[in-house]
């Protein structure tokens, strides 16, 4: 039955739709649009805003990953965690981050969720449960497990997320870290958005395997490719995990395939990929392109839906960068402080 | 609204950027996506594509100067449309003026780079430094005394001046007297004032007391004389307040530091000593300076007219009233080791943080030498007996002529201050709070003023 | 409450330690290479995990990148792990978390977060381990800041450090040197601290201050022993922390000898001592000084195997004694 038909027939849930349509009601559908949308602007805000020399140091942009971060967070409650990496904008709007905030941190300002003292590189928010970005390749893996370790001892139903990226599957850490996640049966989930390079050197250059979730067998886990660009795909396979996960079954290895439109960081001048090849990406396989089409196709939403969420997203966008343009900077007394834990 | 071009910040810490090659022409037709430029950093060359598609107009940024990152360097306008938008859309950067060359973009640079280039003024050391190898203990040490460094020998390696080299040279007046401290002291004066003075009147045994110049210099010298129980050393953390221009000479009284050991009849006998030393040394005009019962001979001394006294100040002088604290003389005088020691020297004192090592261990230095303070107690029991001064010299005070200053401490537990009260208008009276009875140390630097401008008076 | 004292080995203090942390506190728990039923490379584990369980003394894989990854993430999320490396050499292997992760994340996070990770490094020469197997990295760890850096050197201090380290908020990095487990000494029964920060003058005296550190504690009070003899009254400081180190307690000690000597084993190059002497020489002790400052340290190579070469790698009385007394005598 195509989904037309379906809808014709206005079939209960369980008919044959793609996983999320099942899951979700329509307003967390328009939701994670809503949501990805945020990300992508977010994402053109800041890149606009680092042109113009207000953002200090380099940043690493997920436009084009939006599906991944979207779909793996969809089965997340605000009590579970994330780790995620360098490329981890999205991951932190994802998991319920506000866009003011982050802005502000990415200015250097006060009222940024870091006080200004991580940036890009280290946004975290962790009152959603998002416990840092991080600028090490693999540095979040162990953390991840040892915050996995944290739930299973308190016997919280917890689940914690991994992210990175294709780069770190051949870091020592991520080996180390599988093996003990598997070994102890921790409620982790490694996400692997494989955007194909790691700064210059294709998985083709790099990895021994064709795929990283060849690598779960090693470590006893299920491994699980999914088309990173394609949201209920994502979701779907996150679900299994966490459900896996918080029954106590140990870990899951989720291999998100996936592209980033633009360079590595922005020092970087593509000369390691063809304009063809991410022309192609952008006009044919664009996550949130996708996602609309399918919101519009099963009768979820609009035209005129979609352009109210673009609307309401722009705006919020403005306002975060408003926000952020107007707050304090740090004061140089300050400069030590969060060092250590203060004693109060 | 047309779309700007801005110069994108395109490497980590990069302020401004120079465009390299434009690769279109203005008023070219241009797609998003196209090639505009490239621009030149540090590392790379990178390029930059067209941020929308149009005709690209107003192409301000030139090629090879300096260009802050985020001003707009060309617009894409749509078709049809005219004229650049008066202010920029988000950014606080202003667009480049016209094609005036390198002075915006270098203005910018300098604003962008200044707090880090912002010439550093040059600091002169606090004290100068010398060949002598010290530690730095004893270079602290030595300062605080108004010792010459380069007169002390040192006994540490490669004659390393250590702390007990210091010390001995504080304890040991002699050594440094003349000879030691300035070999080639014997400086010619000018001669005496013409105006005709009667000839010293040499008491029976007048004795020359032992000196030290202390500094030389240009001008009216300042002879020194010290309090009871003291010596000329004492007069040294006081020249370590500030730099001294004036020539500078300070006496042992009799029975005291170097000087001859002999108990002085009356404050007329030791003046008389002062003058026989003065006379020898063929001065000319002086400020005469006396400090405790050294002041009470100072002002005998001026008041006697044998030495061309011009002004003369009194630090907490002895002889204006009959009070004077007889337990701490007593005391003082036994006194033989730091802990017995202790307790008087904080009387000396408002606050005994002044009292430096140095000047304890030469004072404790002193109380060793056993003959030296039978020969003070002798002094004591005559000129201060039971506890009472017994001599006074306000009379001899409204006798003078000359400029006189009287400086005390209003906490002075030795003499009390209240003794400098109803002294003749003529005389200044320097009243210091908080301060007892040693204002040249307790006080130095603003005594040491007060004494530079009588001498240059 | 009196506390019975006893006396103690260090390694038997060092276990005390964790069982009372163990006991009186749920989240604590120990991680490390064959910590278990083995009870430790230096059996300092011992029996705990028959009295705590397999749950709380966790045997790690050859992993320590990862154990100590997983220790840093127990600590954020609200466990107190004790992470045990097996030989201090092996903290080579798990830099990026311990520099990069534990000692920057409440830093890079604003103060969103803490770290209550407590490290444990078996440290230093003399054992015939050679050079893989018994360096003093402390100085490396002790150059970041967000870390604490401690060198406990009786078994009365390992137990209160341990203790205090537990209870701190921040990352504590323990290095112990491995000839001190066997040495005993009075230890009372019970929970008590020693503040980490808090330098310890073990010995008073008038005519020279030895900063030592660890073992070197124990060389400069046997060093001062035989100094006393011929006159010369040594103090020694025992620095307890080189990270936030205690300069007041240096400070003073100082002003009051106007000589230094600095004695430790890690390299002496860009060393704790390279750090306590440029810190007097910048501080107002430094007008004090009525001598040159003198480090002993580790010599420039690698620890050698042979035992008369290891010796000769790392100060030894003898070389304290010539230190001294050329300080002393003002020879040098």
């Amino acid at each position: 039955m195509t989904v037309a038909q379906a809808k014709a027939k206005n079939l209960p849930a369980g008919a044959n739709l793609p996983f999320i349509y099942r899951e979700y009601s329509a307003e967390r559908l328009k939701l994670a649009l809503h949501k990805m949308y945020l990300i992508r602007q977010f994402e053109e805000g800041a890149e606009e805003s680092y042109m113009r020399g207000l953002i200090h140091g380099t940043m690493h942009l997920s436009i084009g990953q939006e599906a991944s971060a979207m779909g793996i967070c969809m089965p997340l409650t605000n009590d579970d965690q994330i780790t995620s990496t360098h490329r981890g904008h999205g991951h932190c709007i994802a998991k319920g981050a506000e866009v003011s905030k982050m802005f502000a941190e990415f200015f250097g300002k006060t009222t940024g969720y870091c006080r200004g003292r991580g940036g890009s590189m280290h946004i975290a928010d962790v009152t959603t449960g998002n416990l840092g970005a991080n600028g090490i390749v693999g540095g979040g893996i162990p953390i991840a497990v040892g915050a996995a370790l944290t739930a299973k001892r308190l016997k919280s139903d917890r689940v914690v997320i991994s992210f990175f990226g294709d780069g770190a599957n051949n870091e020592g850490a991520f080996h180390e870290a599988l093996n003990m996640a598997s070994l102890w049966k921790l409620p982790v989930i490694f996400v692997c958005e494989n955007n194909g390079y790691g700064m210059s050197t294709s998985m083709a250059r790099s990895t021994a395997v064709a795929n990283v979730a060849d690598r779960a067998a090693a470590y006893s886990m299920p491994g699980v490719i999914v088309d990173g660009n394609v949201l209920s795909e994502v979701a779907e396979a996150s679900h299994e995990a966490v459900r896996r996960a918080r029954l106590g079954e140990g870990p899951t290895l989720i291999e998100s395939k996936t592209y980033r439109y633009r360079g590595h960081s922005k020092s970087d001048r593509n000369r390691y990929r063809t304009k063809e090849e991410i022309e192609d990406w952008m006009t044919n396989r664009d996550p949130i392109v996708r996602y609309e089409n399918e919101l519009m196709e099963f009768g979820i939403i609009d035209q005129a839906g979609i352009e109210a969420i673009r609307e309401a997203v722009r705006k919020e966008i403005a306002d975060g960068i408003e926000f952020a343009k107007a707050s304090p900077s740090p004061e140089i007394r300050n400069l030590e402080r969060y060092v250590y834990t203060e004693t109060v | 609204m047309p779309v700007e071009v801005i110069l994108p910040k395109v490497d980590m810490d990069m302020a401004t950027g120079r465009i390299s090659r434009w690769y279109v022409d203005e008023g070219a037709a241009v797609k998003k996506g196209d090639l505009l430029f490239e621009i030149e950093t540090d590392k790379a060359a990178m390029e930059i594509d067209a941020p929308a598609s149009g005709t690209i107009r107003d192409i301000t940024g030139k090629e090879g100067i300096d260009i802050a990152v985020g001003e707009a360097v060309a617009w894409i306008y749509a078709e049809g449309e005219a004229g650049k938008p008066a202010k920029d859309v988000v950014a606080e950067a202003k667009p480049v003026q016209n094609l005036a060359p390198a002075a915006p973009a270098s203005v910018a640079t300098a604003s962008a780079f200044s707090p880090a280039l912002a010439p550093v003024k040059a600091v002169a050391p606090s004290m100068p430094l010398n060949g002598t190898r010290a530690t730095p203990l004893a270079r602290r040490l030595a300062a605080e005394a108004g010792l010459a460094l380069e007169t002390i020998a040192g006994s540490g390696p490669k004659g390393r001046v250590m702390r007990k080299d210091v010390e001995s040279a504080m304890t040991a007046p002699k050594r440094e007297v003349k000879a030691a401290l300035w070999p080639d002291q014997i400086i010619s004066r000018p001669p005496a004032s013409s105006q005709p003075r009667p000839a010293p009147q040499r008491s029976a045994g007048a004795a020359p007391l032992n000196f030290a110049w202390l500094r030389q210099g240009e001008g009216r010298p300042i002879v020194l004389i010290h309090g009871f129980g003291a010596d000329l050393n004492s007069w040294r953390p006081m020249l370590a307040a500030g730099p001294v221009d004036a020539p500078l000479l300070a006496l042992d009284l009799p029975a005291h530091g170097g000087s001859p050991r002999h108990t002085p009849a009356d404050l007329d006998a030791i003046a008389a000593d002062v003058e026989a030393t003065l006379a020898s040394l063929d001065l000319g005009p002086i400020l005469l300076v006396g400090h405790s019962f050294g002041g009470a001979v100072a002002a005998t001394v001026a008041a006697r007219g044998h030495a061309d006294v011009r002004a003369l100040a009194l630090i907490a002088p002895a002889g204006l009233g009959p009070e004077i604290n007889g337990a701490f003389l007593q005391g003082f005088v036994r006194a033989k080791s730091e802990a017995s020691l202790m307790p008087w020297l904080r009387q000396l004192v408002a606050a005994e943080q002044v009292l430096s090592k140095p000047f304890v261990n030469a004072t404790l230095a002193q109380a060793a030498d056993s003959e030296l303070r039978t020969a003070q107690g002798e002094i004591s029991d005559r000129f201060f007996a039971d506890g009472t001064q017994t001599f006074d010299i306000r009379g001899l005070l409204a006798a003078l002529r000359i400029p006189v200053r009287v400086i005390v401490g209003a906490n002075d537990r030795i003499i009390p201050a209240s003794q400098s009260q109803g002294l003749p208008g003529e005389v200044a009276l320097h009243v210091f709070p908080a301060t007892g009875h040693m204002p040249q140390v307790e006080r130095r630097e603003q005594v040491l003023k007060i004494l530079l401008e009588m001498a240059r008076a | 409450m009196d506390q019975a004292v006893r006396e103690l080995s260090y390694a038997q203090a060092i276990q005390e330690a964790m069982a009372i942390a163990l006991e009186s506190d749920e989240r604590v728990f120990l991680m490390g290479e064959d910590i278990g039923v083995y009870g430790g490379a230096f059996q300092v584990t011992g029996d705990l995990v028959e009295r705590f369980g397999a749950d709380r003394v966790i045997d790690t894989p050859i992993s320590e990148l990862g154990g100590a990854g997983v220790a840093v993430g127990a600590a954020v999320t609200g466990l107190r792990p004790i992470f045990e490396f097996q030989f201090s050499d092996f903290a080579t292997l798990a830099m990026e978390q311990i520099v990069n992760q534990a000692a920057k994340m409440r830093y890079m996070l604003g103060g969103a977060v803490s770290v209550p990770v407590v490290m444990r490094f078996p440290a230093g020469s003399g054992t015939g381990a050679a050079a893989q197997h018994s360096q003093s990295l402390e100085a490396w760890l002790g150059h970041v800041p967000g870390l604490k850096v401690i060198q406990p050197a009786t078994p009365y201090d390992v137990k209160g450090m341990l203790l205090a380290a537990v209870a701190d908020p921040d990352p504590v990095m323990i290095f112990e040197h491995k000839l001190l487990y066997k040495t005993k000494g009075p230890v009372p029964e019970g929970y008590y601290t020693v503040p980490i920060g808090k330098a310890e003058i073990r010995r008073e005296g008038r005519d020279l201050t030895i900063v030592a550190t660890s073992i070197m504690v124990h060389k400069a009070l046997e060093a001062a022993k035989t100094l006393e003899a011929e006159g010369i009254d040594v103090e020694v400081v025992d620095l307890r922390t080189i990270r936030p180190m205690d300069k007041e307690t240096v400070i003073e000690s100082v002003k009051k000898t106007s000589r230094l000597l600095c004695v430790y084993e890690g390299v002496k190059t860009l060393g704790v001592g390279a750090e306590v002497s440029a810190m007097i020489a910048e501080s107002e002790a430094f007008d004090f000084l009525d001598a040159p400052i003198v480090r002993l340290g580790g010599a420039e190579t690698p620890i050698p195997y042979n035992p008369e070469l290891e010796k000769a790698t790392v100060p030894q009385v003898p070389d304290i004694l010539a230190a001294v007394r050329s300080l002393a005598t003002g020879s040098r």
